[in-house]
């Protein structure tokens, strides 16, 4: 049978998901290296390598079957795709961080707020439902300096450790999305290959189960 | 923007189509329109505009925001329609209402919807399908989706399937528990999500538990062959609900009996559109596509809008996203090339041979010999008059190295023979 195609993201999760995917079963030749794509030993996978935010695109067209992908790429577009399980793994959170002595202030009663940040749709959605009125200003990466050099008051950006933005003398405000790497999947490919699908996404499920069982 | 570069583009999302690809398109239009004919389907044309009120009728939220408004003179609300039930429902509840039962239409025509384009999706696009208004019967759901498999299978695709679902057995398992509109689109999205973390989320944040809780956390995995009808049994005690299982299950057994089986499957997650559909409802897949290409069901509550409520079921498949699988059939060339002279023999041939049903092309630019040759020939041409004189021509025939001479009168009775 045709191996299944999953998107994989590169960067920060991929060896994270690489690591899950092989105790679900699907592992790989220690050696991809650089590839962009190789398939699993058993042959039932065969994996993509894509920038993360290209992942739910090859999987909404149908291109990859599967994919992985940060929840806070997949909620910042507009993507049609089924989510069936959080992976655990990438646990991080989009949070609204700034300056210090934004800590206490009412962000409501501050007109003309800006605020930088590499997801503008989710900051729009944010601030919309909390009634705060702000200027959203996109940047691509190294969103801390916005504030330090005058750009923004205040930033909208994933949160880790926080190691980043206590370096960068800002703390963190609020925490507006928890997020995790999550495996998504095609409709139609979940329609006409029900059975196959449902099986990686059990034997992917039993994998976080065994990780959270060993944590505790 | 100067309006130089404005003129040469086209809106974003919006398409043309030529060469083998539009042929494609009306070739797979004729194909869908002669099947509907086939099972008693009767043309409806309807008007691509009409006003807000009626087009948003039923519109989920997302439609409403969708559609391409503008005003009238009168500075009331038009819209460009967004798809071609809402127009057939107004013309049956406002017109045909009396007449008898069951009315069977079927339409194409373009459809427009302001979206991101993104997989599968234009702003402007073409539904071709049909509506069955008048019956409830599950032999009518039936009818329905044999025609919609029908479709499926003209455009030549290895497999296909149609998922069918049934929204009244959820509605029922939620009825009477005051869910909000924006609860239920909340589930619904969940649900359409197959997110488990997030239907459990959703269940918390609305306090459903018990029975409830487990039917719905439950229906993502409710999708195969009939079993998934017993399994769904097992979950609920709902006198209501099994209604709603004894109908889905009637129309399987039903296709069944035409050998559609293999082409089904039974899927209770699929709960999109739960407000508009009052029963079965179903989406077609083919392989090597991501996204489904048809989508219909039972809406009992459209044309009560318009007029006396009356059941209807139908479907839609959008003609794009099929020709993105159709296999494709390439382009024919002209039968005949034939230089545009004023030779009488060489005109009546022109004539003769359209009445046969042969495609003739006229020589318009004033080439001859191996110009016209080379040119007519590698456009598909099966045969090239190359000159004339009134009495006998050159003939040169797709596939052979040099031009034949013969009469007019020879070339006539070899005409005769190309239309058979």
């Amino acid at each position: 049978m045709e191996p299944l195609t999953f998107a994989l993201p590169k960067g920060r999760l991929q060896e994270e998901v690489l690591a899950l995917l092989s105790e679900a079963g699907y592992a790989t030749d220690a050696d991809v290296g650089r590839r962009l794509v190789f398939q699993d030993r058993s042959g039932e996978l065969r994996f993509i390598m894509a920038k993360p935010s290209d992942v739910p695109t090859y999987v909404e067209y149908g291109a990859a079957a599967l994919g992985a992908v940060g929840l806070d790429v997949l909620r910042e577009g507009n993507w049609d795709v089924l989510e069936p399980l959080g992976l655990n793994v990438g646990v991080c959170r989009l949070s609204l961080a700034g300056p210090a002595e934004w800590r206490d202030r009412n962000l409501r009663l501050h007109s003309g707020l800006r605020v930088a940040s590499k997801y503008p749709r989710l900051a729009h959605d944010y601030f919309q439902a909390q009634g705060i009125s702000a200027e959203i200003i996109y940047l691509d990466g190294s969103v801390e300096l916005a504030p330090a050099v005058g750009l923004a008051d205040l930033l909208v950006d994933m949160v880790q450790s926080g190691r980043t933005l206590v370096e960068n003398g800002l703390v963190e405000l609020q925490i507006i999305l928890p997020s995790e790497a999550v495996l998504i999947v095609n409709r139609a490919a979940h329609k006409m290959q029900f059975a196959r699908i449902e099986a990686i996404v059990d034997r992917l499920a039993a994998a976080v189960v065994r990780r959270k069982r060993m944590a505790v | 923007m100067d309006n130089i570069a404005l003129r040469r583009q086209r809106p974003l999302g919006l398409t043309d189509l030529f060469g083998e690809q539009a042929a494609a398109y009306a070739g797979l239009e004729r194909t869908l329109i002669e099947q509907f004919e086939r099972w008693g389907y009767r043309r409806v044309v309807l008007p691509t505009i009409g006003y807000d009120e009626t087009l948003s009728t039923q519109a989920s939220p997302r439609l409403r925001e969708q559609l391409y408004r503008f005003f009238d003179r009168d500075g009331r609300e038009l819209a460009l329609r967004p798809d071609m039930t809402v127009p057939v429902a107004r013309l049956v509840g406002t017109t045909l209402y009396d007449q008898p039962f069951p009315q069977r239409f079927y339409y194409t025509g373009k459809v427009f919807r302001y979206e991101q384009p993104q997989a599968g999706q234009r702003r402007e696009f073409t539904q071709v399908g049909i509506e069955l208004i008048g019956a409830a019967s599950a032999e009518a759901d039936a009818e329905t989706i044999a025609v919609a498999i029908e479709a499926l299978s003209t455009l030549g695709v290895d497999t296909f399937q149609i998922n069918l679902g049934q929204v009244e057995f959820l509605k029922s398992i939620l009825n009477g528990r005051g869910l909000s509109a924006e609860a239920l689109f909340a589930l619904e999205q969940a649900i359409s999500r197959k997110s488990h973390v997030e239907i459990q989320h959703t269940l918390d944040a609305l306090e459903i538990g018990g029975e409830v809780a487990e039917v719905v956390l439950a229906l993502p995995g409710l999708c195969g062959d009939l079993d998934v009808i017993a399994r769904a049994r097992h979950l609920t005690a709902s006198p209501a609900a099994h209604h709603a299982l004894d109908h889905l299950a009637h129309v399987y057994e039903l296709l069944t009996l035409d050998g559609h089986a293999a082409h089904l499957i039974l899927d209770l997650g699929e709960v999109r559109s739960m407000d508009y559909y009052t029963g079965i409802s179903f989406h077609g897949y083919v392989s090597g596509l991501g996204f489904h290409v048809l989508s219909g069901g039972r809406y009992d509550r459209l044309i009560g809008h318009f007029g006396p409520d009356l059941p209807a079921v139908g479907f839609a498949m959008s003609i794009e996203r099929a020709l993105l699988v159709a296999t494709k059939s390439a382009l024919k060339g002209a039968d005949l090339v034939l230089p545009a002279c004023e030779h009488a023999a060489c005109r009546r041939l022109a004539r003769l041979a359209r009445s046969l049903g042969l495609r003739v092309e006229l020589e318009l630019l004033g080439r001859s010999g191996d110009a016209l040759a080379n040119d007519a020939l590698a456009r598909g041409a099966d045969h090239v008059v190359l000159s004339c004189d009134g009495e006998r021509c050159l003939l040169m025939d797709a596939g052979s190295a040099k031009p034949r001479e013969l009469t007019y009168d020879a070339l006539e009775a070899e005409v005769r023979t190309w239309s058979r």
